[in-house]
C-alpha cells in the first residue's frame, strides 16, 4: 500500500492506493493517487516539506510526488521559534 | 459553621446547573462548540500516537513514554544527539554527552505534540543542514519553556 499522510491540527489525514494495482491502471487507485498528487502540490505550494519514509531506509526529503512510495508525511511550514 | 458551608456549597451549584443550562439552551450553541473541540483535540491526540508508534522503533517509543524525551544521532556530526522533547519546547543538543545548544524550531500551524516530535526527527534525518538553518540557536539552559521532562 502507498499513503500520504498530511500532519495538522488535527492529526495527520491520510490518502491510501494499492500500490500493487499502480501498473494495471485500476480506476480507483488511478484516483487515489491523482487526489494524493493533488494534495501534495498544493501543500507543497503552502510551504509545506515532504519526506519518504519507507522500511529499512533512511528517510529522504522529496520534491515530487513519487507514487511508487510506501509513505510519504507532510510537514507543515515551520519557523524557527 | 457547616451550615453555612452547605448553604454557600448549595448556591454555588444552583449556579452551575444554571450555567450549565444557559450554555446548552444558547442559540449559538456554545457547549456544542465546545464538546466537539475536545473532541476534535482527543481524536487528533489518539492519530499523532498512532503516527508515533509507525514511525519509531520500539526502543524510541518507550524512550518516549519513559523518558518524556526521544534522542536522535546526528547523521552528519559524530557523537551528536538531538534530544526532542515529547511535549514541546526546546530541543536540547549534545556532543559527547555534554549539552551544547538548544533548538527552538515549530510548525507554522499547530500539531499535536505527537506530531512535532515526528516533525523534528524527520527533519533531523532527511535534512539536518536545513533544520539547523530554520531553527533559533540559544545557549543551553538559557531558555526553557515547557521543559518538564528537560
Amino acid at each position: 500500500m502507498g499513503m500520504l499522510r498530511i500532519m495538522s491540527r488535527r492529526g495527520d489525514e491520510r490518502v491510501v492506493w494499492d500500490s500493487e494495482k499502480v501498473e494495471s491502471n485500476d480506476p480507483e487507485t488511478v484516483a487515489a493517487i491523482r487526489e494524493a498528487e493533488r494534495i501534495f502540490n498544493q501543500e507543497r505550494a503552502r510551504g509545506s516539506t515532504a519526506f519518504k519514509v519507507e522500511s529499512g531506509k533512511p528517510v529522504e526529503r522529496i520534491e515530487q510526488f513519487d507514487r511508487t512510495a510506501e509513505q510519504i508525511v507532510m510537514v507543515p511550514r515551520v519557523v524557527g521559534g | 459553621m457547616l451550615q453555612t458551608l452547605s448553604l454557600f456549597l448549595g448556591i454555588w451549584l444552583l449556579f452551575l446547573l444554571l450555567a450549565i443550562y444557559y450554555l446548552s439552551q444558547a442559540p449559538d450553541g456554545r457547549v456544542g462548540r465546545f464538546r466537539e473541540s475536545v473532541s476534535e483535540h482527543l481524536s487528533a491526540e489518539s492519530r499523532a500516537k498512532v503516527l508515533l508508534r509507525e514511525l519509531l522503533s520500539e526502543n524510541q517509543y518507550q524512550q518516549l513514554i519513559k523518558f518524556g524525551y526521544l534522542e536522535v544521532n546526528s547523521p552528519t556530526i559524530d557523537s551528536r544527539i538531538y534530544r526532542i522533547p515529547g511535549s514541546g519546547g526546546l530541543v536540547k543538543v549534545y556532543e559527547r554527552g555534554c549539552a551544547v545548544m538548544e533548538l527552538c524550531l515549530q510548525p507554522a500551524e499547530p500539531l499535536p505534540d505527537g506530531d512535532v516530535v515526528v516533525m523534528h526527527k524527520l527533519m533531523i534525518e532527511a535534512n539536518e543542514e536545513e533544520y539547523l538553518q530554520k531553527a533559533n540557536h540559544f545557549a543551553p539552559g538559557i531558555i526553557s519553556l515547557r521543559c518538564q521532562h528537560l
